[in-house]
């Protein structure tokens, strides 16, 4: 529960003035602002501070919006998300959608439209709270297990069931398994696996990534040396074919 | 721009294209050859059938025609590689441009939607005054920007279209750059600008003084922009070297990174990938640097140690001491 009865809104956007408007007006809504200026500070907010609505810009120096909306999404499929962003084609539209978003709204926007849709959006949120037997997990679209070859994973005991018998698997293994079945079929890039499963930007070594990949065909794959599931793209990346 | 290319059918990439007409163009070089052989060949026959002279109008013909074939075939081809070129070249700058659009409009975007936001704000509410003075500085800051970036746009225009030149007026440089700082002391306040003359001269020069404002302006903002120390610091030096003269602009800002430095100064060039959004500025700041540099016969160039490790722009105008103390 929740210490007050104010919603909390977090502003995740670059531009001070910008910020800084939001947050007058939703404070004079009577809703709890937090203001971070760009997308790690964001993800840092999000998980310390637990939000119950964000309001995302996608042009963030940095890590852009939508490796933050994809990074909350691999955890929290529940958080009503709307992006706030100057790019106005459907097709960013779109991509923002695909990630998860909750709403989206051009800028230069309507001051009446967004205070609306927050309250909308949080009204909602509330809803699916008191009916409570909607379970983040059967709200989640996120798969409660998933199967592939003759391994099984169980999301909600982190476990997984393969070759080698019973793997407890660590918080960062899950979230990189879900990001992998979540775009299973495409291709992920080393920056882009470390950016949405770590929130890590800029000089981190890809290294970390390579590593995990090692550890996930030790445990699924029947031959690792010639991985089926996991496969490896020459100066790209990685795929989970499945 | 991406998405056209993505949908039109491979066999129409420009450089397939390119390739399939060198390889027709050479087949049908041999091809002519080869026929052409073969018809002096019966030529030839008919020739000793009725006992002509040969050597009249056989041996040397057979060569210049070969001779001539391919030289227009060699011009052909030439011809074509420069078109290919060139196409490719418009497609980078039709990339660079679309990429540009998209960041610019950004950078009017933003400030529109402030003052959207704030107005709209000022409608619906009654703010106490000392806010009403804060959210009120922050709509000028705001209107500031747009007519600033409105300018840059209008200033490459003129530049761009040599509307300017005429206009040059005999002006004291290192006054000039001191009167600048001065003068936008409040921009630039967060930051520590020391002006050295070791020579003690004052470089009178003959400028246009809105155009070398802006220059000023587009350098001193970039240095501090992209700098992320905690004192923004920047060392402005004139010097006289070999009848030249160097004003060095040396920051203390996260630096270029090699590959950047010649780049940065090319029409719409932005740091950072457009694709994943950290594409930064808006690419015109760096190349209207350069334009105004050009129209005082004057260059810049840009050197840095490396990412994060400060940069420095150094201006280079030819420089003739004795023409101007009147020696």
């Amino acid at each position: 529960m929740k210490h007050s009865a104010k919603k909390r809104i977090l502003v995740v956007e670059d531009e001070r003035h910008i910020a800084e408007g939001l947050e007058l007006n939703l404070s004079l809504k009577g809703y709890d602002v937090t203001i971070a200026p760009d997308g790690v500070a964001g993800l840092q907010k999000w998980k310390e501070w637990q939000p119950d609505l964000i309001v995302l810009d996608i042009m963030l120096p940095g890590m852009d919006g939508l490796s933050v909306l994809q990074n909350i999404r691999l955890e929290d499929d529940r958080i009503p998300i709307l992006i706030l962003s100057a790019k106005s084609d459907t097709e960013d539209k779109v991509k923002g959608l695909s990630c998860g978003v909750d709403d989206y709204i051009t800028k230069p926007f309507d001051l009446d439209e967004f205070l609306l849709r927050v309250e909308r959006l949080l009204t909602r949120a509330s809803w699916a709270r008191a009916e409570g037997y909607l379970s983040k997990a059967v709200l989640s679209s996120q798969p409660r297990t998933y199967a592939f070859g003759d391994n099984r994973i169980d999301f909600e005991t982190s476990t997984a069931y393969c070759k080698c018998g019973e793997i407890r698997l660590t918080d960062q293994e899950v979230k990189l398994l879900r990001l992998f079945i979540a775009r299973r079929g495409k291709p992920l890039a080393r920056d882009e696996i470390l950016q949405i499963g770590w929130g890590y930007t800029g000089e981190m070594t890809t290294r970390t990534v390579d590593n995990f990949i090692v550890r996930f065909r030790k445990y699924f794959e029947d031959n690792p040396k010639k991985p089926a599931f996991f496969k490896s793209i020459r100066s790209i990346g990685y795929l989970f074919d499945h | 721009m991406e998405t056209i290319i993505d949908r039109t059918k491979w066999f129409f990439h420009p450089v397939l294209v390119f390739i399939f007409s060198i390889l027709a163009l050479a087949l049908s070089l041999i091809l002519y050859i080869h026929w052409y052989v073969e018809v002096s060949t019966g030529f030839r026959e008919v020739v000793t059938i009725h006992n002509l002279d040969p050597g009249q109008f056989l041996e040397s013909e057979t060569w210049v025609v070969i001779l001539v074939l391919s030289i227009l075939v060699g011009m052909i081809l030439v011809g074509i590689l420069i078109i290919f070129i060139y196409s490719q070249k418009i497609q980078q700058l039709y990339r660079m441009q679309y990429n540009f659009i998209n960041n610019f409009t950004h950078e009017l975007k933003t400030p529109v939607t402030s003052l959207k936001l704030y107005l709209e704000t000022f409608m619906k509410y009654e703010l106490n005054r000392r806010d009403q003075i804060k959210y009120l500085g922050y709509m000028v800051q705001d209107v500031e920007r747009l007519s600033e970036n409105i300018n840059r746009i209008l200033n490459l225009a003129k530049i761009e279209s040599k509307s300017y030149g005429g206009e040059l007026v005999e002006s004291n440089l290192v006054a000039a750059v001191e009167r600048f700082i001065k003068d936008h002391s409040r921009l630039l306040k967060n930051c520590e600008i020391n002006v050295h003359n070791p020579s003690g001269l004052n470089f009178p020069y003959h400028v246009n003084e809105s155009l070398f404002d802006m220059l000023l302006m587009n350098l001193l903002i970039n240095a501090l922009k992209y700098n992320e120390s905690e004192k923004p610091k920047i060392d402005i030096t004139f010097e006289l070297l070999k009848s030249k003269l160097h004003i060095r602009f040396a920051d203390n800002g996260i630096g270029i990174e090699k590959r950047e430095i010649k780049k940065i100064f090319k029409k719409f060039y932005q740091t950072g990938r457009v694709d994943d959004m950290t594409a930064q500025g808006s690419g015109l700041g760096l190349h209207l640097v350069r334009s105004v540099a050009r129209l005082h016969h004057g260059k810049v160039v840009a050197q840095s140690k490396g990412k994060g490790r400060g940069s420095e722009f150094t201006l280079t105008f030819p420089y003739k001491t004795w023409a101007w103390i009147g020696l």
